[in-house]
C-alpha cells in the first residue's frame, strides 16, 4: 500500500509542478464544458428569421401573417415583396425560410375551393429545417381549424356540433424527458462525457510517456515494485481527478446549462466509477505502449469526433452500417453516453440500466487487467535511424 | 531564389512524409473519417421511426386509425402493447420512440359525435428522432381528424369536395430548399470530415516554427544564408500544398462517389478551401511561434481546433447562441469556413455573397502571419 501511495504522491507532485498538466487535469474539462455549454445554453432555436410573400393582401392573409408574427419561434422580416427576393434572401443566408400566400387565398378559403400555402425553408441545416417545418405546420393547422370553424358556423351549426366535427378525434402529444425539445438537453450530456473521456484518458496517457521522455521509466521497470502497483500508483491521482471532473461537469450542466439531472445518485456514482476506471486504465495502457508524449498527443486528440459520431448518441445506431454499430459497441463511450441519457436525463432505475452497467463493468475489469499486467522486461534493442518531428526535442535520434 | 524556395519546400515535404505519424494524420485520417461517417449515416434519411400502438378499443374505427398510423411513412409500428404500463415500459427501454394510445370507446364516441382523444407519447431525449416524430404525429392527426370531419359533413348533406376543402382548406406544402430529401448524410458527413481535416492541418502547422527553432539544427539553417522570411515562407508553401493534397480525395469521394450535391463550381470550392487552408495554417504558425515545445503547440492548437466546429454554427445555428458567443466565434477561421462552405455547397450564392468570407479569412491570415513574424523576430 505504501509503495502505491508513494508512486501516487510522486505523480501528484509532478501534476502540480507542470503548469500545463495542472491545467489539463483541473481546468480544461470545465473550460471545454463551459465553452460548448455556452453555445447550447439557449437550447431552443426561436426567432427564426423568415419572410412572408403575401400575394393576396386580404384580411385572411394578414391574419396568417399575424399568426406567424405571434409565433415565438419565428421572427418575420419585412420587405420580402416577391418570390424572387425571398429566394435570394434565403440563398444568401439572411432568411431561413419563407411563406408564400397565394393570390385569391381568402376567396378560395371562403368558397371552399381549397388553397395551398407554400413554406419553403433552408434545409442545408437540418436542425433549423425540422424546427421550421414543425412550427409552420402548427401555425397553419391552427388557422385551418379557425377557418373550418367559421365555415361550419356559417352553415348554422352550434358550437357543440362544430367542436364534434372538427375534434372528432383530438390529439394530445406529450414529449417525455425533454418537453421543450431543448437542444442542450439532447446534446450536452454526450459532450461532457466526451470531454471526460478525452481529457481524462489523455492526462493519464502522458504519465508513462513522460517518464520515457526523461528516461526515468527505466527506474520503475527495474524496481522490485510489481507492475500492478505501478499501475495503481500512477493511475490513482488521475482516477480521482477524472471522477471529480465527472461530478463537477454534471453539476455544471445542471446549474448553468439548465439540464435537469434526474435519477438515482447511486446509479450516477456507479456509472461514473465504472467509466472513469475504464478510461483511466485504457489511458495507462496506451501510455505504457506508446513511444512518446507527442505520439499520444497527436493521435488521441483526433479521436473525439469519430467516437462521438459512431456512438449513436445523435444518429441512431439502428440506421448505421452493421459493422460500424458493432465497432461502436466495443467503445466505452458508446455505453456511457447511453447510460448517462438513461440515468440522468430519463431518470430510469437499475432495471433499465442493467445491460449498460454489466457491459461497463466488464470493460472496467478488462481495462484494469490490461493496465495492471504490463511487462516489465526490457524490449530487445531496436534499429536506430534518424527520425523527424519525433518528439518535443525535434529532430533527434529515435528508435523505430 | 525560386530554387531556394523549392529546395526548402521539398525538404519540408520530405520531413512530413518521413514522419510516419504525421504522414498518416495529414493524408489518411480525414479520408478514413469520411468513409467511416458515410457508413454511420448509411440510411441517410430518418424514416420509419419505431412506434408502438396501444389499441384499447378494438373497434373498426380504431383499426382504421391504426391503419392511418401504419401508412405514415415516417412512422413504423413495431410493437402492439396491451396496456399503458407496457407502452410506458417500451418507451422507457427505448424499444419505440413514439407511443400512440387509442382510448376505450373510441369507435362509439366518434360515431356518436362526442369526440375522442388520442394520446401520443414521444421520447424527446434524442432530438433527431423527436422533431421528426412530432411532425409525423401532427400530420397523421390532422389528416385523420379531417377525414372524420369530412364524413360528418357528408352525412349532413354537404358535397364531398366542398366538405374536404371546408375542413382542409389550406394545404401546407413544405418545400425544403437546397437539400430536398432532408438527407442527413449530405448535411453532416463531409462537414465532419472537413472538421477532422482542419484538426489534422492544425496539428501539422503547429510544427512550422517550433519544429525548427526548438531544435539544434536551427543554427545550421541560419548559417546557410537563407533568410528567415524565405525559409518559413517556403516551409509554409509545402504545408499548404500538403493540406490541399489531403482535401482533394475528400472532395472526390464525397462529390464523385457518394454524390453529395455541389451547387458551386469545383474551382470555386477549391479556391475557398485554399483560402481557409492558408488561414488555418497561419493560426497554427502563430501558435507554433508562441510555444516552447511541439507537444504544447499541438495541445494549444487542438484546444482551439476541437470546439471550433461546434462554435462555427454549422450544426447548431450561430443565431441560436448567446450574442457574446456569436461574437467570439467570429474570431476563429473555422466559423467563416464552415459558414461559407455551407453556402457554396448547398446554395452557390455567387461571389458577392461569398466575398466577406474570403476577405475575412485573408485578413485573419495576414494578421496571424504578421504576429508570427514579430514573435520569431523577438525570439531569434
Amino acid at each position: 500500500m505504501r509503495q502505491i501511495l508513494n508512486i501516487a504522491f510522486y505523480e501528484v507532485l509532478y501534476i502540480f509542478r507542470n503548469r500545463v498538466l495542472t491545467l489539463m487535469v483541473l481546468v480544461v474539462p470545465l473550460f471545454y464544458a463551459a465553452v460548448m455549454g455556452t453555445a447550447y445554453v439557449e437550447g431552443i432555436f426561436d426567432s427564426i428569421p423568415i419572410g412572408i410573400v403575401d400575394l393576396d393582401h386580404s384580411q385572411l392573409s394578414r391574419e396568417l401573417v399575424d399568426d406567424f408574427k405571434n409565433c415565438p419561434q419565428f421572427s418575420v422580416r419585412e420587405g420580402v415583396e416577391n418570390y424572387r427576393v425571398l429566394e435570394r434572401e434565403v440563398r444568401e443566408g439572411r432568411l431561413k425560410a419563407g411563406v408564400v400566400i397565394p393570390e385569391n387565398f381568402e376567396n378560395d378559403v371562403i368558397n371552399s375551393r381549397g388553397t395551398e400555402v407554400l413554406v419553403a425553408y433552408d434545409a442545408s441545416n437540418l436542425i433549423s429545417a425540422y424546427n421550421i417545418r414543425k412550427n409552420a405546420l402548427q401555425v397553419i393547422n391552427t388557422l385551418n381549424a379557425r377557418c373550418a370553424a367559421s365555415y361550419l358556423a356559417g352553415k348554422g351549426m352550434t358550437e357543440g356540433e362544430i367542436k364534434s366535427t372538427l375534434d372528432a378525434v383530438s390529439y394530445e402529444y406529450q414529449v417525455w424527458y425533454n418537453p421543450t425539445l431543448n437542444y442542450a438537453v439532447f446534446i450536452f450530456p454526450g459532450i461532457i462525457m466526451m470531454v471526460i473521456h478525452q481529457i481524462g484518458m489523455y492526462s493519464v496517457a502522458l504519465s508513462v510517456t513522460r517518464e520515457k521522455n526523461y528516461n526515468s521509466w527505466v527506474q520503475f521497470v527495474s524496481s522490485p515494485v510489481p507492475s500492478w502497483k505501478i499501475y495503481l500508483g500512477k493511475s490513482l491521482p488521475y482516477f480521482i481527478s477524472n471522477f471529480f471532473n465527472y461530478g463537477l461537469l454534471l453539476w455544471f450542466a445542471s446549474e448553468f446549462i439548465n439540464i435537469k439531472i434526474k435519477g438515482s445518485t447511486y446509479i450516477l456514482v456507479l456509472l461514473g466509477f465504472l467509466y472513469v476506471a475504464t478510461i483511466t486504465s485504457i489511458g495507462f495502457f496506451i501510455s505504457v505502449h506508446s513511444k512518446n508524449t507527442l505520439q499520444v498527443t497527436r493521435y488521441m486528440l483526433l479521436l473525439s469526433v469519430p467516437l462521438f459520431m459512431i456512438s449513436g448518441f445523435t444518429w441512431p445506431k439502428a440506421y448505421m452500417s452493421h459493422w460500424v454499430s458493432a465497432a461502436a459497441d466495443a467503445v466505452p463511450y458508446t455505453w456511457m453516453a447511453e447510460g448517462i441519457r438513461l440515468a440522468a436525463i430519463k431518470g430510469l432505475g437499475l432495471e433499465y440500466l442493467r445491460k449498460t452497467i454489466k457491459v461497463l463493468s466488464l470493460m472496467a475489469v478488462v481495462s484494469v487487467f490490461l493496465g495492471a499486467v504490463f511487462s516489465k522486461r526490457e524490449k530487445p534493442k531496436e534499429r536506430i535511424r534518424f527520425g523527424f518531428n519525433g518528439d518535443s526535442y525535434f529532430p533527434k535520434i529515435e528508435k523505430v | 531564389m525560386l530554387r531556394k524556395v523549392f529546395a526548402v519546400a521539398a525538404r519540408e515535404f520530405q520531413l512530413i512524409w518521413r514522419d510516419n505519424a504525421l504522414r498518416r494524420i495529414l493524408f489518411f485520417v480525414s479520408i478514413l473519417s469520411l468513409l467511416l461517417f458515410f457508413a454511420v449515416y448509411n440510411a441517410q434519411v430518418l424514416r420509419g421511426i419505431p412506434t408502438a400502438v396501444l389499441d384499447l378499443d378494438g373497434s373498426p374505427q380504431s383499426r382504421e386509425m391504426q391503419q392511418s398510423i401504419e401508412n405514415c411513412e415516417d412512422l413504423k409500428v413495431v410493437l402492439y402493447p396491451t396496456s399503458y404500463k407496457e407502452l410506458c415500459s417500451i418507451i422507457e427501454k427505448g424499444e419505440a420512440v413514439v407511443g400512440i394510445v387509442i382510448p376505450e370507446n373510441f369507435g362509439r364516441d366518434v360515431t356518436a359525435g362526442k369526440g375522442s382523444k388520442i394520446l401520443s407519447v414521444i421520447d424527446g431525449s434524442n432530438l433527431i428522432y423527436a422533431n421528426n416524430a412530432v411532425s409525423a404525429v401532427l400530420t397523421v392527426a390532422r389528416t385523420h381528424s379531417a377525414e372524420l370531419g369530412v364524413k360528418t359533413l357528408i352525412s349532413k348533406g354537404v358535397h364531398y369536395s366542398r366538405a374536404q376543402y371546408a375542413l382542409m382548406g389550406i394545404t401546407f406544402r413544405d418545400e425544403p430548399w437546397f437539400n430536398p430529401t432532408l438527407n442527413y448524410a449530405f448535411f453532416v458527413v463531409l462537414a465532419m470530415a472537413l472538421n477532422i481535416w482542419q484538426q489534422c492541418c492544425t496539428i501539422t502547422s503547429t510544427y512550422n516554427i517550433i519544429g525548427e527553432m526548438g531544435a539544434e539544427s536551427w543554427l545550421q539553417i541560419k548559417a546557410l544564408g537563407v533568410s528567415k522570411f524565405l525559409f518559413f515562407f517556403s516551409k509554409s508553401l509545402a504545408h499548404i500544398a500538403g493540406f490541399m493534397l489531403a482535401v482533394i480525395p475528400l472532395y472526390i469521394t464525397a462529390f464523385g462517389m457518394y454524390k453529395v450535391p455541389l451547387e458551386c463550381s469545383p474551382a470555386q470550392l477549391m479556391l475557398f478551401t485554399f483560402v481557409f487552408a492558408v488561414s488555418v495554417h497561419s493560426l497554427g504558425t502563430l501558435i507554433s511561434a508562441l510555444c516552447s515545445d511541439s507537444v504544447n503547440a499541438v495541445r494549444i492548437g487542438m484546444v482551439i481546433a476541437l470546439p471550433s466546429f461546434i462554435l462555427s454554427g454549422y450544426t447548431w445555428p450561430l443565431e441560436a447562441m448567446p450574442v457574446f458567443v456569436q461574437k467570439a466565434a467570429k474570431f476563429f477561421p473555422q466559423t467563416w469556413f464552415f459558414q461559407g462552405f455551407s453556402l457554396l455547397v448547398f446554395k452557390d450564392p455567387g461571389w458577392e455573397a461569398l466575398k466577406p468570407y474570403i476577405l475575412i479569412l485573408v485578413g485573419m491570415s495576414c494578421i496571424f502571419y504578421l504576429l508570427s513574424t514579430a514573435v520569431v523576430a523577438v525570439r531569434s
